[in-house]
């Protein structure tokens, strides 16, 4: 049926349509300016990955169907997919009713049906939604009128919809003749409710009330939260393409004179559209473990507290440019302490659906707090001037750093320059007694599998990993900077690493100043090797194994599956998965993010918490392996605090497959 | 109010000391250097003060070799207002007392506050000497300054409680501990400590003789290595608690 916008109706319908759009991107130009408030960053390099995102986490959404949350990520979906094929059909309508113009294939029975569907499809999941709303309250939603709205809204489209497509089939209806197969099912249905003669004033009807709708939700949508439908469109396109455990770099530190993050000029454009994406879904704030023990740090407000500032001081910005912003984010808003608990586990930015990165605003806010105000946690600056002066965070003195392996006649690679590999050792396994154990498993296995490799023993120095993430951008700068020159003074081109954090900073950091090398994770070379046939590996005794997820191996660099490989080589192991929160759903043990330097004096310790849910299991396993050292220092004192050493044993992966060497 | 502090710059406490071929000294070749410990309590106190008031001005002054300019830097960058340096290989402990009273007397500082002692050679000498050069008062081992009508208050830690002593200005306290940890500092602030200028002169150009009187070192040598700790557990409770008596009584020789 033709729109029924004859005579006056097409032009009644262009002043609206004139009002609706105009009210939607008088408001879009404001956030567009405001966001111009930020700092540049670029954003455009490998188009084709942005893409590719686009295309799975946009339309595909990728990131919203994942446990544990199946059901509100599919009937997310569905509504959003019903609302591309709809926003097709309604720009068709509107098209249609102003100039008579017809948009190709919305009169194909395909298209019909397709619409038909979705229509009832979204129906179904807006009513799950409200459900959820009203009853269910999921926890760290925020639940406000606006959503309700909303889904009103989408509701009421698609009523108004199956109406008038109905009103249609009805109004030309043909009593003797039997309804064609090419017309839309639910439509058709509905149609026999409809009197042939009342066809064309309910279609009429419910014709304009669909299209005010689209109108009204245009004006509405970009002064709540979800303006996300269009924000997330460039918020995908404009991610990371870094990897994830990258943090950005100040270049040319010592010529700058403000660090950091300290208001909201001072983030990037990109930091500030975060800010517009986000949907308050609270997934963030469900994954953190820092909230999760009472901390006061909740990643979504940290999110929000940026786009509340921005759109209160903003406009007052633009208009003066030397205005004075209310005093810096973190006095008024995100506090110190909210800052200093993140573990930077990334749980944040794994569960968020629309890719927003928080870790990089809490590190630009730390970044503020540790190099302008020199405000760090006490802890802290004393973990970096250890760093600083001694080269390991725990103040051991830097000639004793080899001597874990003195016994052991573990080449240097002043001894041994044409070795294949470099061991990079890290602080923890070269002075902690506990993981020391793991340097030596590490030896023991690399020379089973006739690897050729050397350390730096006191030539090396901390990869600076705590002090980045601490905010201590220089101090990080300065000890990669060594390490550098000292991997390029013995031509350096492989790396092993036991510990996911310097092989994370060395794979993913030190490219930012020129060090490029072939890491891997002794973990990863394991698996290779087994694999290989070069290691192998027999059988001990036969014990169940729960394997925790290093964060920085895990969500930060995607190494899931080959920790759990090693495992599933040894004969006798039976691996046990702490679910649900295993993969990248892996829980932290509290350490990273300078965390370990830092004491954990509020609400319950996150390697506490880690413990109870290896225990809640309840799998027989008698221990628990890692493939990181903070891990296992966390993991021992998270047993020993709750008893339970005698049940379950922290162990590395390394040991467990040293112990079990066939020579 | 004008504090001066006298620093001294000393090894790491990182450092693991190892002494020299000679027997009488320590090798610091290759070893980092670090300002004194107390000596950083002292600027931190100074710092506070400025912190409470700005008009405050805090310089640090050092006698010793010329590497001790790091250490004056890092005072500097901790937000140290000034900073001199007297070039002096070595030089006794009462000609380093006196190349500080001739500071004093060209700067004029209304406090000087000293660390109560040297992590090198812990002889706590220096503070006491310079006041007693100067004809000053002198308040050892404090833990707090509160400048009030006519002076400071001095406020050391005793066993159970505190001791305040009021002293007129100009006067000199030897710091044992101050109210926060030494802060770390700012990134800014170790730029700006880079490009200042620090003054530098030689002890033989203020006229002191670097000589006088002072102690010999005999010999040196590390301490003993610690042997490793024994656990007791073949028996019951009571023969274990037996054999630890024996070994209290026979071994350490506790008992």
């Amino acid at each position: 049926m033709t729109a029924p916008t004859a005579g006056l109706g097409a032009w009644m319908l262009l002043a609206l349509v004139l009002v609706g759009f105009g009210g939607f991107f008088f408001r879009a130009w404001q956030l567009y300016r405001l966001l111009l408030l930020g700092r540049n960053e670029d954003r455009t390099d490998k188009p084709a990955r942005r893409l590719r995102d686009e295309i799975v986490i946009y339309l595909g959404q990728r990131k919203l169907i994942k446990r544990p949350y199946w059901i509100r990520g599919i009937t997310h979906a569905l509504i959003f997919w019903g609302f591309l094929v709809i926003t097709y059909g309604s720009a068709d309508l509107l098209l249609r009713g102003i100039l008579g113009w017809q948009l190709p294939g919305t009169t194909s029975p395909a298209y019909m049906w397709i619409l038909d569907i979705f229509a009832v499809a979204v129906l179904v999941s807006v009513a799950i939604a409200m459900y959820r709303r009203a009853f269910l309250r999921p926890p760290r939603m925020h639940i406000v009128r606006e959503g309700y709205v909303i889904l009103a809204m989408i509701a009421f489209l698609m009523l108004t919809l199956l109406v008038f497509e109905s009103a249609a089939i009805a109004g030309v209806r043909d009593p003797g003749h039997i309804e064609s197969a090419a017309q839309p099912p639910v439509a058709s249905v509905l149609a026999y409710l409809i009197p042939t003669a009342a066809g064309p004033v309910i279609f009429a009807g419910t014709w304009w009330a669909h299209v005010l709708t689209i109108l009204a939700f245009a004006v509405y949508l970009p002064r709540t939260k979800h303006l996300h439908i269009v924000t997330t469109l460039p918020n995908v396109f404009f991610r990371k393409q870094t990897p994830r455990g990258q943090l950005s770099l100040i270049e040319d530190i010592e010529n700058k004179e403000t660090f950091g993050a300290a208001s909201i000029r001072d983030f990037s454009w990109k930091q500030l559209l975060d800010g517009y994406t986000c949907t308050e879904c609270g997934r963030c704030s469900d994954n953190c473990p820092a909230l999760a023990t009472g901390k006061s740090l909740d990643p979504q407000k940290i999110v929000l507290d940026i786009r509340d500032q921005l759109l209160r001081d903003g406009p007052k910005l633009l208009a003066d440019a030397k205005a004075e912003t209310t005093p810096p984010a973190h006095y008024v808003e995100s506090k110190p302490e909210e800052l200093w608990a993140c573990t930077t586990c990334a749980a944040c930015v794994e569960a968020c659906p629309v890719t927003i990165e928080h870790i990089d605003k809490i590190v630009d806010m730390r970044r503020h707090l540790t190099l302008m105000e020199g405000s760090a946690p006490p802890e802290a600056q004393r973990a970096m001037t250890n760093i600083e002066r001694a080269g390991n965070p725990w103040g051991e003195a830097r000639e004793t750093r080899g001597d874990w392996a003195k016994d052991l006649g573990v080449p240097t690679f002043a001894e041994k320059q044409d070795a294949e590999y470099l061991y990079f050792v890290g602080c923890a396994a070269s002075f902690d007694r506990r993981n020391q154990k793991v340097a030596r498993s590490v030896v023991q296995v690399l020379r089973a599998a006739g690897v050729s490799f050397a350390i730096l023993a006191s030539e090396e120095t901390c990869n600076g990993d705590p002090a980045r993430r601490i905010g201590n951008e220089y101090l990080w700068q300065t000890q990669a900077q060594q390490n550098i020159e000292t991997m390029r003074k013995y031509g350096v081109r492989k790396v092993i690493a036991s510990c996911p954090h310097c092989f994370n900073t060395i794979a993913n950091e030190y490219p930012q100043l020129g060090g490029n090398y072939e890491v891997v994770h002794a973990l990863q070379l394991v698996d290779r090797l087994i694999v290989e046939g070069k290691l192998k590996v027999g059988r001990g005794m036969t014990e169940a194994v729960a394997y925790h997820d290093p964060c920085y191996l895990g969500r930060h660099n995607g190494v899931y599956d080959e920790p759990r490989a090693v495992l599933d080589a040894i004969p006798g192991v039976q691996r046990v998965e702490i679910e649900p929160h295993n993969r990248e759903r892996g829980f932290c043990c509290g350490a990273g993010g300078g965390r370990m330097w830092m004491e954990e004096k509020v609400g319950q310790r996150v390697n506490h918490r880690r413990i109870e849910q290896l225990l809640a299991i309840n799998s027989g396993a008698t221990k628990v392996a890692s493939g990181c050292p903070f891990c296992l220092i966390m993991l021992e004192e998270g047993v020993g605090a709750k008893g339970v050493q005698e049940q379950i044993k922290p162990v590395d992966v390394l040991e467990l497959v040293a112990a079990r060497l066939e020579t | 109010m004008k504090i001066l502090i006298p620093l001294k710059q000393v090894p790491d406490s990182t450092v693991r000391v190892k002494v020299a071929p000679d027997g009488t000294s320590i090798v610091t070749e290759g070893i980092s250097w670090s300002i004194s410990p107390y000596d950083e309590y002292a600027i931190e106190m100074a710092l506070e003060r400025k912190d409470a008031d700005p008009t405050t001005v805090v310089a640090v002054v050092t006698v010793g070799a010329a590497r001790s300019r790091d250490a004056l830097r890092q005072a500097l960058a901790m937000g140290c207002d000034e900073a001199s340096l007297i070039t002096a290989d070595t030089a006794a402990p009462l000609a380093v007392a006196r190349a500080l009273a001739k500071v004093v007397d060209e700067t004029k500082p209304d406090l000087v506050l000293c660390g109560k002692q040297a992590s090198d050679d812990d002889q706590g000498f220096v503070g006491p000497a310079l006041a007693e050069l100067l004809g000053w008062a002198h308040v050892a081992t404090i833990t707090k300054v509160v400048p009030v009508e006519g002076g400071v208050e001095l406020w050391r830690e005793v066993e159970g409680g505190h001791e305040v002593w009021k002293a007129p200005l100009p006067a000199l306290a030897t710091v044992h501990k101050s109210e926060k940890e030494p802060r770390y500092p700012s990134l800014p602030g170790i730029m700006k400590a880079k490009k200042k200028e620090i003054p530098e002169k030689a002890l033989s150009a203020l006229g002191i003789d670097a000589s006088g009187p002072t102690w010999t070192i005999l010999s040196m040598e590390p301490p003993p290595v610690r042997g490793g700790g024994k656990i007791l557990k073949d028996g019951d409770a009571k023969q274990i608690a037996e054999q630890l008596a024996t070994a209290l009584r026979d071994e350490a020789k506790v008992l």
